[in-house]
């Protein structure tokens, strides 16, 4: 029992920084039809960079808010220059961030080396509660992913931001006819996905070393979420990053290590085969392709 | 309905045209047919220009990546179905001849029609399901099969050689001719290549060309007029999947040892990343598109790391500047100068 | 001969109850027309008809056949043919390839095929075989609609509002063509705005409001129709 809570916490903490690109992907997706694989990159430019401020002296915290800073700049930066051209034909974004994957994957590598990097634990504690170990810095990360879904939570369902947002995601012809300055939603989307990403980059980090590579393996994962709970349904990448998570976290513990990340591949082709628009709902993208 | 019965209805004339509707100028049958076939010259006299151990054998990479990419072509530049999953089918070609020749003694020649069928076998299988929800959805797909092509790979033990992969004898002498020679293997590829651009070009210009086609440009349209869109789709992919697998399986007797890695989600980018660059709809575009990624980088000796950053950023000015690719882009060039001449 | 028959047919969208129940019949000779204000489920009705949706409840035979549910290209492909409000087409390719699609695809028996070429004189569009569709001016692209249509060997056509965006001289065209298609073993159901049009073609008109038939016979009579006025008019103060 102590076993599986601690299990359960492990790949809480792993499904923490899934569900942070997952809820990226999904606005971004869900909105604009873009699929951005570049995304996993992000993650990875949030953790470089969260290491290179901590190497150089700097504490976690700033080296978090370095991350976010920079990866939601660089969202901006990209958006504005790239993706904004290819708003009408997004598969050409698609193509465009398959470029991108291959370019920043390799400008990191070229001036930082294409080894593991990896900075001492921020909180190096280990509770023990009724038994169960827990990694301190493990449920800082589950602690943060929380406020953070939180916040955009009720950002997105309260607000009237959230609203234009919601409407522009259902239908943008007709939001932007009413009045919604879609352009500037989709930037802002963009922005806020992007410093997600940064932060999930620099929780990552916190857990594990990482490489320049591990942009590529994480990006599938935030898009089976963002399939798998719905396009645009925020709610719904929080459910499918729980389930996901927990499954990867059963797998290590008891099943067949070897084969978690399949077991998210077969999900995902599962809920396609059964439920295409995802478990809680979610559009088809503002063109289907 | 019976036109028979119509008189001339005497409709006054449909709107004129806007300008430059009728199409581009097109070029003639002798320009079109003068690049490819000097092209082709140079594929199957390359052994005679004494290019070097290292060329011979980049240019062996090179044809194995082409074949694959007229296979792509037909899927994407066609039917305008994006996959990312194609180093995946190349390996179930490859990993295909590896096992039929350790554990069934086959050779190369019997593998051949094996790996074709079994990597559309894959791809139809794996088309089923994601081909009718949708190309976002399936693209995600073959990207994630890619991931799961190498974790069975990996984790297939003894029978896929795990980790480290497998090793393969090269195809021996056949009609006299040594195979083990760089030198014939070469000319077999080039036959291969040249084989697979015909046949890619067969399939542009023929009806079923046509239908990838309305699938491409209006799939509610093309269905309204009883066109089977869900099974037209299926067929293109798999048939892009043979291609693929006779890719690899040329590509593991070159290379005589496979492993997962060859395979995975990386090397399906890079190909995407190919077709892009050379041209989807293009008759040399795969051709070029192989060549620029494989062969000129090593050629002008760049650095690796450069030389890929240099790929992502060609790829994303093409997209935005050359939408028809590289070889379109020439085109387009030559047919510039050509009315520069003219007029002068 | 009755060629299509609706009976009992509903549509829901959740809680939208975009068809109620209608009962529709059209033979291989006639011209009927279908009228209706804004949202009242006309195109939602071809949809369903024609494979684009599945039926929520209720029956379409067609030539006798049961076909709710069926796939689009299957029904195209039994003669039953529908041209779509927005004017779509291939747009890289060229008029030509475009009518050489339905050519292919469509119907395989039953009518005798007729040459691409000779379907795009019909519409007015010789001369224009081999230019690209998507270039073509917005009247050209109706007409080629149209041509595709038939060139999928219907015996019924179906045609969501054919006169949308032409002026009065291509709207006489299109009334033209129309007319003579009974004649040549093509039946024609077609949904529009502009009652002149219609009062002029069609033998039969049906009203839909809100999902149900609200009246059917004769054009003057059922746009006399006091239902029917209320309707479009609103109620009598």
């Amino acid at each position: 029992m102590e076993i599986f809570l601690q299990q359960l916490i492990n790949s809480l903490s792993v499904a923490s920084v899934i569900i942070l690109i997952g809820i990226g992907i999904t606005l971004i997706f869900g909105l604009t039809g873009i699929i951005n694989f570049a995304h996993g990159e992000f993650l990875m430019i949030g953790g470089m960079t969260t290491w290179l401020v901590v190497s150089h002296g700097g504490g976690f915290l700033l080296g978090a808010a370095a991350a976010v800073a920079v990866v939601g700049a660089l969202g901006f930066v990209l958006e504005r220059s790239l993706f904004r051209l290819t708003l009408d034909r997004p598969m050409n974004g698609f193509i465009i961030s398959l470029g991108l994957i291959v370019v920043l994957q390799h400008v990191v590598i070229r001036f930082w080396n294409s080894y593991q990097k990896a900075i001492p634990q921020p909180l190096a504690s280990v509770w023990e509660i009724g038994g169960v170990r827990i990694v301190a810095m493990r449920a800082a990360v589950v602690l943060i992913t929380a406020v953070v879904v939180a916040i955009t939570f009720f950002a997105i369902s309260r607000s009237r931001y959230g609203l234009a947002l919601r409407a522009s995601v259902a239908d943008q012809e007709t939001a932007a006819l009413m009045g919604v300055p879609v352009r500037r939603y989709i930037t802002g989307v963009f922005i806020y996905g992007s410093a997600l990403a940064g932060l999930g980059g620099a929780m990552m980090i916190a857990l594990f070393p990482i490489t320049p590579f591990i942009g590529s393996v994480i990006v599938v994962r935030g898009f089976a979420v963002a399939l798998i709970g719905g396009l645009g349904n925020v709610a719904g990448a929080v459910l499918a990053g729980l389930v996901l998570g927990l499954m990867d976290g059963l797998s290590a513990g008891y099943g067949l290590p070897e084969w978690t990340e399949a077991y998210s591949f077969a999900l995902m082709i599962l809920i396609l085969l059964l439920r295409p628009q995802g478990l809680l709902g979610g559009t088809a993208g503002p063109k289907a392709i | 309905m019976d036109l028979a019965k119509t008189e001339s209805l005497d409709l006054p004339q449909a709107e004129p045209a806007k300008g430059g509707s009728v199409g581009a100028p097109r070029l003639t049958w002798m320009e079109r047919a003068i690049v490819p076939a000097g092209v082709f010259l140079l594929l199957i006299g390359l052994p005679w220009l004494h290019p070097g151990y290292r060329l011979l054998s980049l240019a062996v990479s090179t044809g194995v990546n082409t074949i694959a990419l007229c296979g792509l072509a037909i899927l994407f530049g066609q039917a305008g179905i994006m996959s990312v999953g194609h180093a995946a089918l190349m390996g179930v070609g490859a990993y295909a001849g590896a096992i039929l020749a350790r554990d069934l003694d086959m050779s190369f020649w019997a593998a051949l029609p094996c790996a074709a069928l079994l990597a559309a076998a894959v791809a139809g299988l794996v088309g089923l399901p994601s081909l009718r929800v949708g190309g976002h959805h399936f693209v995600i797909i073959t990207f994630a099969l890619c991931g799961l092509f190498t974790i069975v790979l990996t984790n297939g033990g003894a029978f896929t050689g795990a980790a480290t992969g497998l090793d393969i004898a090269p195809i021996g002498t056949v009609f006299g001719v040594n195979f083990s020679k760089l030198q014939n293997l070469y000319l077999l590829a080039a036959a291969f290549v040249l084989a697979s651009i015909g046949l890619m070009r067969l399939v542009m210009t023929s009806s079923y060309g046509r239908t990838l086609r309305s699938i491409r440009e209006n799939e509610t349209l093309a269905a309204a007029l009883g066109v089977n869109v869900g099974l037209h789709k299926i067929v293109a992919f798999m048939i892009s999947g043979a291609f693929a697998g006779v890719a690899g399986l040329v590509q593991v007797y070159f290379l005589q040892h496979i492993s997962p890695d060859l395979y995975g989600a990386f090397p399906s980018v890079y190909i995407a990343l190919m077709v892009m660059l050379g041209g989807p709809r293009m008759l040399l575009g795969p051709l070029m598109g192989a060549f620029i990624v494989t062969f000129l980088p090593e050629v002008l000796n760049l650095d690796p790391i450069d030389a890929r950053i240099a790929y992502g950023v060609g790829l994303i000015l093409v997209i935005l500047l050359l939408p028809g690719g590289v070889m379109a882009g020439l085109a387009h060039l030559y047919l510039s100068c050509r009315r520069c001449v003219v007029r002068s | 001969m009755i060629a299509l028959e609706v009976k009992g047919l509903r549509k829901t969208f959740g809680g939208v109850v975009a068809l109620d129940g209608i009962d529709l019949a059209v033979g291989l000779d006639d011209i009927v027309g279908i009228v209706g204000p804004n949202g009242s489920g006309k195109t939602t009705l071809f949809n369903v008809v024609t494979g684009a949706l599945k039926p929520s409840a209720g029956s379409v035979r067609w030539l006798g056949e049961e076909i709710g549910g069926m796939a689009a290209y299957q029904i195209a492909r039994k003669g039953l043919v529908r041209t779509f409000q927005q004017a779509m087409s291939f747009p890289a390719l060229t008029v030509r390839e475009n009518a050489l699609i339905a050519h292919e695809h469509g119907a395989r028996s039953g009518t005798r095929a007729v040459v691409p070429d000779a379907l795009l004189r019909f519409v007015g569009l010789d001369g224009r075989e081999d230019e690209i569709a998507g270039s073509m001016p917005f009247g050209n692209l109706r007409r080629l609609g149209l041509a595709l249509a038939l060139a999928a060997r219907p015996r019924l056509l179906l045609l969501d509002e054919p006169a949308a965006g032409l002026n009065d001289s291509e709207t006489e065209q299109l009334a033209g063509i129309i007319r003579r298609l009974p004649g040549l073993g093509v039946g024609v159901c077609l949904i529009d705005h502009d009652m002149n049009l219609m009062t002029s073609i069609c033998q039969r008109l049906i009203v839909l409001d809100f999902g149900a038939k609200i009246a059917e016979g004769r054009p003057e009579d059922v746009l006399n129709d006091r239902k029917v006025m209320e309707v479009y008019l609103g109620a009598p103060t």
